[in-house]
């Protein structure tokens, strides 16, 4: 019997995986994400926690086929560069039902899914992944 | 009824992307076409391999937020009614209460009985309203409801969410008149604990069942409101298939245009605890002030509820404010039966 | 303050099935060791490895391999910055005989990537990046090389097809080259057909899976013998190493840092040749342009041209076939540009020799620039 997948690890960062919370800088202004203990820009570190917004836009985009061990029912793997506005973020796109959608641009938004799962007995791993829009509200 | 009432102030949905003609499912498993015709259903709504009950819960419940426009935090009881969870032992109330935001000081717990779980959640959460002893709840139905590969529900059991937000009278888009529950222990239909699929009595799950305790439901309603059924604007029933509705809407005395908007059955299939709830959503997408709605959820096992809905003045500034069931049934992508028993987990595979 | 390279050993990256860790490092190290005249003196062992822990088990590589190597009592440390681990132990090596700490450093880089499935690996791989960004997605290793490559793309209209002369540049190379993994030539046209792994990164834009082994001996000034080459200067910076934390991903913030760290410790105007970090082809192409090498926007059509090749123009670019046909045994390979680079100016490269090569450089960063490294190694008269 055995855990391949911590408990603790995903726990801990629940803020940013399931709600996009991410730290802004009160020295320069700038927010990035995930949150850091300092300003990965100025070193400052006078933070405070910041939700991002949960549209944006792709920036860029791959079709992932070497996926990792326990990927495969997810193969190919969509992965994003979103411009949330205040910051960027590197997150799973989903849906993506037509592929010709895929460009610099699209407009994107994030959901709650599934990403990682341990067996059959083990934990399931959820975060935000976007897809493309359909106006879902932010609350 | 007597007493303080409680209120829907926000409702919503969620339907995956993917669809699987019946037409799929009868090749794989050599069926005649005239074996699944009478079900009076097209396509069915597959979850994708990332989605479960929970995810698509997240979503309806965000949807069900945005409308009811209240702040998460406000929300002081989660009720998840579902009978396919990812988890047997860990509730997915709790995901999504903290995934929305609405933990701590919340009441969380995922709640069983067949398809009608859910409307187990909105009756107590009516009651917790209409008391005091919440301000706010949210329900909701979801399921990615399995059936054994080959066997008849194989064609209808499908995937949907649908939440709502229970309040106080005062400020609700639709206001819960009044609401009766019918149960008996009749076993329809069952999954035993460590099983994955659910056996059922075929025709036993008919008029013993469906039809008995809807009818049982409903008419203990008309008898302690008086109400009938030309005093409905819309009669939303559970639907398995598209036929059990009309049937049930048939015999209680309503007509076609009364249960027509409430049917979504024939597009996607029976999303268990989201079915019912799931035309209720659609209705109230449509739904006028002073618009009067019977909702009738079934559940195996078995039991009804039967609501008495009127539809207020707010309706009309919550529509838009999320995506409505329309949107979510025209964002569809038609799929093969192996992109569904792949993303459906029917696939012998070492994990 | 200059240390002295005096002995070398490579092992030929490959997948070594019938090798483990400790047998592929005693096989580089005691070439090196037998090249630089013996064992006697050596104070330290650094050695450089990465994924040691989670493909072998093995904890304290570096106090373990004292014994394994018949070392026992030398001081000895394991070195790990990812991709630039092999760097990161030569700096070290590098202050401990510049601050006369030592007078001969064995330094070993050892990587094993193949005692597991490829799709277990790709897991590994994936610990390169940012863990609380990364590890809770199945994004895999090359995710970033497919966004990075796509933004190439897009920001200077440049199309996929120019990008595969670098490929076929670095097999051009490794042909020659005795240790390289992937000994055969290779046509541009093949590279956007092969197997994608991360669109529109393909598997010929990739490095491949290999196992390999590095070493060399570093000395004194006092203590050397018969030097092959000498570190001049050794430079590092960190950097985001993060494609979404970053104003301009084309430009490999942690390199430009580096390189300017190591112009202030020396001088020079130019080089004959480098060996620098082409983990994928957007890496390398980066990379040039980041130096200032090539304009921005610019390196693939100078490669297609013929730019930076044996007989071209600029600086030779990786005349072993780089981490793409040589290969990139995670860990090690840092150690397998220093020293390639140091036959290189000795005149004894096995491989693709740059004549008259007098001034070197090697390059090794990890993942996108978390890490880089920029290393002088200059020949000896």
């Amino acid at each position: 019997m055995s855990m391949d997948l911590s408990i603790s690890r995903h726990w801990r960062l629940r803020s940013p995986l399931y709600r996009l919370e991410g730290a802004r800088c009160k020295a320069c202004g700038r927010v990035h994400f995930p949150p850091k203990k300092a300003c990965p820009y100025c070193g400052s570190r006078e933070l405070e926690p910041v939700e991002l917004p949960k549209r944006g836009r792709l920036i860029s985009y791959t079709i992932v086929y070497a996926v990792p061990e326990g990927a495969r029912e997810y193969s190919p793997v969509y992965v994003g560069l979103v411009d949330l506005g205040v910051t960027k973020v590197v997150a799973e796109l989903t849906d993506v039902t037509d592929t010709s959608k895929l460009k610099r641009g699209l407009e994107v938004e994030a959901v709650l899914r599934r990403t990682r799962v341990d067996g059959e007995a083990g934990l399931i791993y959820y975060a935000l992944k976007f897809r493309p829009s359909m106006g879902v509200p932010d609350v | 009824m007597p007493g303080p009432r409680a209120g829907i102030h926000g409702w919503g949905a969620y339907i995956p992307a993917y669809r699987l003609p019946l037409s799929e499912i009868a090749k794989v498993w050599g069926w005649h076409p005239e074996q699944y015709k009478g079900l009076a259903v097209e396509e069915k709504s597959v979850a994708g391999p990332d989605e479960d009950s929970t995810t698509m819960g997240y979503e309806a419940a965000r949807n069900a937020i945005a409308r009811a426009q209240v702040k998460p935090s406000d929300i002081q009881s989660v009720f998840f009614g579902t009978e396919s969870k990812p988890y047997a032992v860990k509730p997915s109330a709790t995901i999504i209460a903290q995934a929305l935001g609405i933990t701590p000081y919340t009441m969380a717990s995922d709640l069983e009985f067949a398809c009608r779980a859910a409307s187990e959640g909105m009756r107590a959460l009516s009651g917790m309203a209409a008391s005091g002893l919440i301000k706010y709840g949210l329900v909701i139905g979801s399921d990615t409801a399995q059936a054994n590969p080959g066997d008849v529900l194989e064609f209808t059991a499908s995937s949907g969410a649908a939440a709502f937000v229970i309040g106080p009278e005062k400020g609700a888009a639709a206001i819960i008149e009044d609401s009766v529950t019918f149960v008996t222990d009749t076993p329809d239909f069952w999954r035993r604990a460590q099983e994955p699929y659910p056996l059922h009595g075929e025709g036993f799950t008919g008029e013993p069942a469906y039809f008995y305790h809807i009818e049982g439901a409903v008419k203990a309603l008309f008898e302690r409101t008086g109400l009938k059924p030309s005093d409905f604007k819309y009669a939303v029933f559970h639907q398995p298939n598209g036929k059990f509705p009309v049937k049930v809407g048939q015999d209680l005395g309503f007509t076609m245009d009364q249960v027509k908007d409430g049917l979504v059955t024939p597009m996607i299939g029976n999303t268990y605890n989201a079915s019912a709830l799931m035309g209720l959503a659609r209705v109230l997408d449509r739904a006028r002030p002073g618009d009067r709605i019977l909702v009738a959820p079934f559940g195996s096992g078995a039991g009804s509820d039967a609501y008495s809905i009127v539809v207020t003045d707010t309706i009309e500034s919550k529509k838009t404010l999320a995506p409505t069931v329309d949107q979510y049934l025209a964002r569809k992508v038609v799929v093969d039966y192996s992109f569904y028993s792949k993303s459906r987990g029917i696939i012998l595979t070492i994990k | 303050m200059t240390s002295f390279i005096e002995g070398v050993g490579m092992v030929k990256v490959e997948r070594h099935y019938e090798k483990g860790l400790f047998d592929l490092a005693a096989e580089a190290a005691f070439s090196a060791i037998d090249q630089a005249g013996g064992a006697s003196g050596i104070d330290y062992i650094i050695a450089s490895n990465a994924l040691g822990e989670v493909q072998d088990e093995q904890l304290d590589l570096g106090g373990y391999l004292a014994s394994e190597l018949g070392l026992r009592g030398v001081r000895s440390l394991r070195v790990e910055a990812g991709e630039a681990s092999g760097l990161a132990a030569l700096a070290i090596a590098n202050s401990l005989i510049e601050s006369n700490m030592a007078d001969r450093v064995l330094v070993v880089g050892v990587e094993k990537v193949t005692e597991f499935q490829s799709a277990k690996v790709y897991r590994h791989l994936q610990m390169l990046f940012n863990s609380n960004s990364r590890s809770f997605y199945n994004a895999g290793f090359a995710a970033d090389a497919g966004l990075l490559t796509r933004v190439y793309l897009d920001t200077y209209d440049v199309d996929r097809e120019l990008l595969s002369y670098w490929p076929a540049l670095m097999h051009s190379n490794a042909k020659e080259n005795p240790y390289a993994m992937l000994n055969f030539a290779l046509k541009p046209d093949k590279v956007s057909k092969s197997q994608v792994m991360a669109d529109p990164v393909t598997l010929l834009d990739t490095f491949p899976l290999g196992d390999g082994a590095a070493a060399l001996v570093l000395s004194s000034k006092d203590s050397v013998n018969n030097p092959l080459a000498k570190v001049s200067a050794i430079e590092s910076a960190t950097g985001l190493g993060s494609m979404e934390l970053s104003d301009d991903p084309l430009t490999i913030d942690s390199l430009t840092e580096a390189y300017r760290r190591l112009q202030n410790v020396t001088s020079f105007e130019s080089v004959d040749v480098i060996e620098l970090h082409d983990s994928f082809t957007i890496m390398g192409i980066l990379t040039l342009e980041t130096l200032g090498l090539a304009p921005k926007g610019k390196a693939p059509e100078l490669i297609a041209n013929g730019a930076f090749s044996i007989n071209g123009r600029g600086p030779v670019v990786n005349p072993s076939g780089g981490l793409k046909a040589r290969g990139h045994p995670i860990g090690a390979t840092g150690v397998y540009q220093a020293a390639e680079v140091a036959l290189q100016v000795a005149g004894r490269f096995p491989g693709l020799q740059v004549r008259g090569a007098k001034r070197g450089l090697a390059i090794s960063m990890n993942g996108l620039g978390s890490n880089s490294y920029v290393a002088l190694i200059e020949g000896v008269e």
